[in-house]
């Protein structure tokens, strides 16, 4: 894989309103996808300009695309791209020359500029509104927009704050479609930032959850869910929630670590799938029947609201 | 710290990347240009000051003798000298499009660069652009002499087509009474080509730096207002003695005023940090 996209350690920064990302510890690698999950005011935001070298960390170093941010911000912003969070268009130009202003702030000739912005304004719908006025334009037209002018100086790596706030369902599918064609395409490097895990668990390799500035976790989903449970989790079906004789004669069983009643039977969480068959004849010895029996891998929102819900209990003491 | 400071500095000493300031340039001045809300304002001031007054002076200079003896009798003899050194029926022209105008023109290129300068970095706050401008590799001393060209180029601009303007007027409208083109003089020549940028300059090393502070162009105007206009009023008063005095008093002034203004700006780059503005968004 060579050496990795980003690579920072220790990353801290400070304004006067307090601490707003705590000792950011991560690295992603190249045409790799990080999810960067958390709540408002997490620090997404700030890391991002900070690894962009726009922002200078109070401490911490980071390398990005093997530059130095803070010394070589110039040279590294060359290769990047950055969706802000509010599209940041000028609403006195059109679409197209919002675009070409900013290709050839980057050195891109104004032939070459108008060109590829028509290009990639057409590839994102944008074509038949190339030419006019920004002003009137729609959240998710604005969004477009300034996605194709991340895009324009092909970036190696792009950092997407929110992409899809403030769209519409319909929109945030074709964003968040558009953003996958990104990442594959290429072996483009992409930093998201979001608290929609919708499109996290879509787009993401690895995801970084933050709180209050610290990283809480940081891996895959199925990396994150290892460390947060052990065993796995099965569903059983039996119509009706589990009697309490059922729950404590499945708790007895060894291999059982936690056993939980539903509306409609039980979520036994156990040591291993040899576990299934025993938990299933226990319940059928107990008089329950049962009419399906599926395994529970955790999806992205288990794992995102329980490191939230462990995040807070620490957090919490702090809070008036 | 001191380490990475210094390798900071050596790269910012690169040279001007003038293709990135020519592109901002024409991005800022194409808005000023299509914004009728900047330009009405910014153009209302000169056309009183250098229309209507030098036609207003010219038909007064046409009709009646207007003596001006009373007045130019109360200014030191110096410098009512090249006053009453013409012949009485020119000496209202002399003084007024000749003498007393010529420091408040210099208003027209201060109160122009004071509104666009206003607007450099507030008004990208304003607009919710200048996140992207930080997300450029657009080296920060280039970004700022992009803006200061921004407020340099119409202040200027704007005081020299107007001057011409003015001259045409006053020599066409006082052609009757003086009979040869007494405009420009000397003294014009002064304050148009070395000291109007001057106090442009000026201008803009004021506003610039307020505009990095406030969060709109609106609180800047204010702000400006607060700073600019009593500064103003005290420059023409104090000009109006010197311009009397001759040429080479003006000269002298003039390179006062670039002594301010080039200390200004340069206090103002130094100033100026990507981490700074990025902490104000
Ligand atoms: N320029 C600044 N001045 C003062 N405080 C700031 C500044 N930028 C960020 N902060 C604070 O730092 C913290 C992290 O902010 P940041 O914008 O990085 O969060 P975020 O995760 O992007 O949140 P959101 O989801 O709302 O965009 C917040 O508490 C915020 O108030
Ligand atoms: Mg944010």
């Amino acid at each position: 894989m060579g050496e990795p996209a980003i690579i920072c350690d220790g990353l801290t920064r400070d304004f006067p309103s307090g601490r707003a990302l705590d000792g950011l510890t991560i690295d992603v690698q190249p045409g790799e996808v990080l999810a960067l999950l958390g709540p408002n005011g997490a620090g997404k935001t700030t890391t991002i300009r900070l690894l962009n070298g726009v922002l200078v960390p109070d401490s911490g170093t980071a390398t990005v695309l093997g530059m130095d941010p803070w010394r070589q911000g110039n040279e590294l912003r060359a290769r990047t791209g950055v969706l802000t969070e509010n599209a940041g268009l000028d609403e006195r130009f059109t679409a197209l020359e919002n675009l070409v202003v900013m290709a050839r702030l980057r050195g891109i000739d104004a032939d070459v500029a108008r060109r590829k912005a028509g290009d990639l304004l057409e590839r994102f719908g944008m074509g038949h509104r190339a030419d006019v006025k920004v002003q009137g334009f729609s959240t998710g037209q604005r969004k477009r927009v300034a996605l194709a002018r991340a895009l324009l100086h092909e970036p190696d790596l792009l950092f997407l704050d929110e992409p899809t706030s403030g769209l519409d369902p319909a929109a945030t599918r074709d964003v968040v479609d558009l953003i996958g064609s990104l990442a594959a395409e290429q072996g483009r490097t992409v930093v998201l930032c979001t608290h929609f895990l919708g499109e996290a668990g879509k787009l993401a390799n690895r995801m970084a959850v933050l709180f209050q500035g610290k990283l809480h976790a940081f891996g895959t989903p199925a990396e994150l869910a290892r460390g947060l449970w052990t065993g796995t989790e099965v569903r059983l079906d039996l119509d009706v929630p589990a009697p309490d004789a059922l729950l404590s004669s499945l708790g007895a069983l060894s291999m059982v670590i936690q056993a939980v009643p539903t509306p409609n039977g039980v979520v036994v969480r156990v040591a291993d799938r040899d576990a299934v068959p025993v938990v299933v004849a226990t319940c059928v010895a107990a008089g329950a029947p049962v009419y399906a029996v599926n395994p529970h891998d955790p999806s992205l929102e288990d794992v995102y609201f329980e490191i939230e819900a462990r995040a807070g209990a620490v957090a919490l003491p702090e809070e008036p | 710290m001191t380490d990475s400071t210094a390798r900071v500095a050596t790269v910012e000493r690169e040279r001007v990347n003038w293709s990135v300031v020519r592109v901002m340039l024409g991005r800022d001045l194409g808005a000023i240009v299509r914004s009728k809300a900047l330009i009405l304002p910014m153009l209302a001031l000169p056309l009183v000051l250098l229309v209507l007054l030098p036609a207003a002076i010219g038909l007064a200079a046409n009709g009646k003798q207007l003596r001006v003896e009373r007045f130019v009798d109360m200014l030191p003899s110096a410098l009512a000298a090249p006053v009453m050194a013409h012949p009485p029926q020119e000496r209202l022209v002399i003084l007024v499009l000749g003498y007393l105008v010529a420091p408040l023109f210099l208003i027209v290129p201060l109160m122009i660069s004071a509104v666009t300068a206003a607007d450099t970095f507030a008004g990208e706050k304003e607009r919710r652009t200048l996140e992207t401008l930080l997300h450029l590799p657009v080296r920060d001393r280039d970004l700022y002499i992009a803006k200061l060209l921004g407020g340099f180029i119409p202040a200027t601009a704007v005081a020299w087509s107007g001057f011409v303007i003015f001259a045409v007027i006053s020599n066409i409208v006082c052609w009757p009474v003086m009979h040869r083109l007494f405009l420009p003089t000397w003294l014009w020549m002064i304050v148009i080509l070395w000291l109007a940028p001057a106090v442009a300059a000026i201008g803009l090393g004021i506003m610039v730096r307020v505009s990095i502070r406030v969060n709109n162009t609106q609180e800047a105007q204010q702000l400006g207002g607060a700073v600019v206009l009593p500064l103003v009023i005290l420059a023409v008063g104090q000009t109006t003695g010197l311009l009397l005095a001759g040429p080479k008093v003006a000269f002298g002034a003039g390179i006062v005023l670039w002594a301010i203004a080039i200390w200004l700006n340069i206090r103002g780059a130094r100033a100026y940090a990507r981490d700074t503005m990025a902490t104000r968004l």
